[in-house]
Parts: structure tokens; C-alpha cells; sequence
């Protein structure tokens, strides 16, 4: 008799990881010169990088974008830390998966107060 | 009591620094680079919600020498990312078959960095105009 395989949570976590793997690898490096060194060689007024952000379509890239550049970042960081054997396995991923989930939480907060806030 | 002694080969603690692991320990780490610019990104979007003064505040950071080391970091970072993720992509997505004949790999990987650069490119584009 076979038994069926365990079941994980572990695809979530990679389904995480590959979107934000994606996104990273196509637009990363883009995203680093325009907010790195175009931005700051010619900043925008503020009134005109308030008006990008208040757009909601801008929120939800946001929203979409950062907390996936978290979770590609905490899979690589619990996968080579448990590979490194810095330490035991769930202590690992709280921290890499817990910072992800925080940083995730605090992206939520600050856009939902950014798009409907005073 | 079991007999089995099975040999263990010895590993360094610091195998993942020696010159064998470098690739890998470098692709692995341009993945924590990805998060460290998502929170970057996080702070500059949080000084235009925190008004005017945090806005100026964040753009002059960007112009330190601490930022702009760290922005050149994460731009090689992304670089190597982008680089080994789509050598990674054609071992992880079905073979493609066209016309009968498996597509090579090395085209794969070539089209998608191709995307990534068009991607990449249209930011800057955008940006600038």
C-alpha cells in the first residue's frame, strides 16, 4: 500500500519565491538605476512623486512588487542559512519567514494609509 | 545495536565561503539583495505618505556615498540575479519543442535576459522621458 504524500506547506513559499524571482530578474536591475541614480541626479518635485503614488494603479504595483521582493529574499536567505546549518530549522524560518511577513504587513499598512489616508 | 558505522565525509563549517561554493553562495546572496531594495523601496514610498520634509530627507539620503555604495552593490546584485535566474529558468520549465526540435537552453536563457533588458530598459525610458 502507497501512502499518499505528506502534505506541505512548502509550495506557497516557493510560488512566493518565483514571483518574486520573476519580477526581480526582469525589472530589477531597471528598478535600481531609476530609484538609485536617476532619482536623485533629478529629483522629482514633491508634488509630482505624491501624485504618482496616490494613484491607486501605483499602490497596487507597489503592493504586488515589495512584499514579493521580500519573500524571494527570505527563501534564498532560510534556504542558504539551513544549507550553512547556521542554526535549527524553525528557528531559520522564523526568522527569514518572519521578516518577510512583517515587511509584508508594514507594506499593507503604509500603502492602505498612503491611498486612503488623511 | 546496529553494527552500521557509515563513513561521513568531514565538511567545514565555512565550505559555503571556499572558492567551489563562491557561485553559489553569491546567487544566493543577490536573492537577500532583492529584499534589501524592497525595503528600499518601502522607506522612499513611506517618506512621500510622511509628507514634503521625509521626502527631501530620503532623496538626499540617495545622494550619500552610503547610499550610492549600496545602490552600485544592489545593481550588481540584480545583475547576477536577473543573470542566474533565467539560466535557472530552462531547467525548471518543461522542454519546449518546436518544429519537432527541442529548443536549446542557451536559447531560452538568451531570450529571456533579452525580455529582461527590453523590461528593464523601458523603466529607464520611462523614467527619463
Amino acid at each position: 500500500m502507497t501512502r499518499p504524500p505528506k502534505r506541505t506547506i512548502a509550495p506557497i513559499f516557493w510560488l512566493l519565491f518565483g514571483a518574486g524571482g520573476m519580477l526581480s530578474a526582469l525589472f530589477g536591475t531597471g528598478l535600481v538605476i531609476v530609484t538609485g541614480f536617476l532619482l536623485p541626479a533629478s529629483p522629482p518635485s514633491y508634488q509630482a512623486a505624491a501624485a504618482i503614488l496616490h494613484n491607486p494603479l501605483a499602490g497596487l504595483v507597489a503592493l504586488a512588487t515589495i512584499p514579493l521582493f521580500f519573500w524571494h529574499g527570505a527563501e534564498r536567505l532560510f534556504l542558504t542559512l539551513k544549507d550553512m546549518r547556521a542554526g535549527p530549522r524553525p528557528l531559520l524560518a522564523l526568522i527569514s519567514y518572519g521578516a518577510a511577513a512583517v515587511g509584508t504587513l508594514v507594506t499593507i499598512l503604509l500603502i492602505f494609509l498612503m491611498e486612503f489616508g488623511s | 545495536m546496529s553494527e552500521r558505522r557509515p563513513y561521513v565525509r568531514r565538511q567545514s563549517r565555512l565550505w559555503w565561503a571556499s572558492r567551489t561554493y563562491r557561485g553559489y553562495t553569491l546567487r544566493e546572496l543577490s536573492g537577500v539583495g532583492v529584499a534589501v531594495y524592497g525595503a528600499v523601496l518601502l522607506a522612499g514610498l513611506d517618506s512621500v505618505r510622511r509628507g514634503p520634509d521625509a521626502y527631501a530627507a530620503f532623496v538626499g539620503w540617495l545622494s550619500t556615498p552610503v547610499a550610492i555604495v549600496l545602490h552600485l552593490v544592489l545593481l550588481a546584485a540584480m545583475l547576477l540575479h536577473g543573470l542566474t535566474w533565467f539560466q535557472t529558468l530552462p531547467k525548471t520549465m518543461p522542454r519546449l519543442i518546436v518544429g519537432g526540435q527541442a529548443v536549446p537552453q542557451k536559447t531560452i536563457t538568451n531570450a529571456a535576459i533579452g525580455l529582461a533588458m527590453l523590461c528593464s530598459l523601458a523603466l529607464v525610458i520611462g523614467a527619463l522621458s
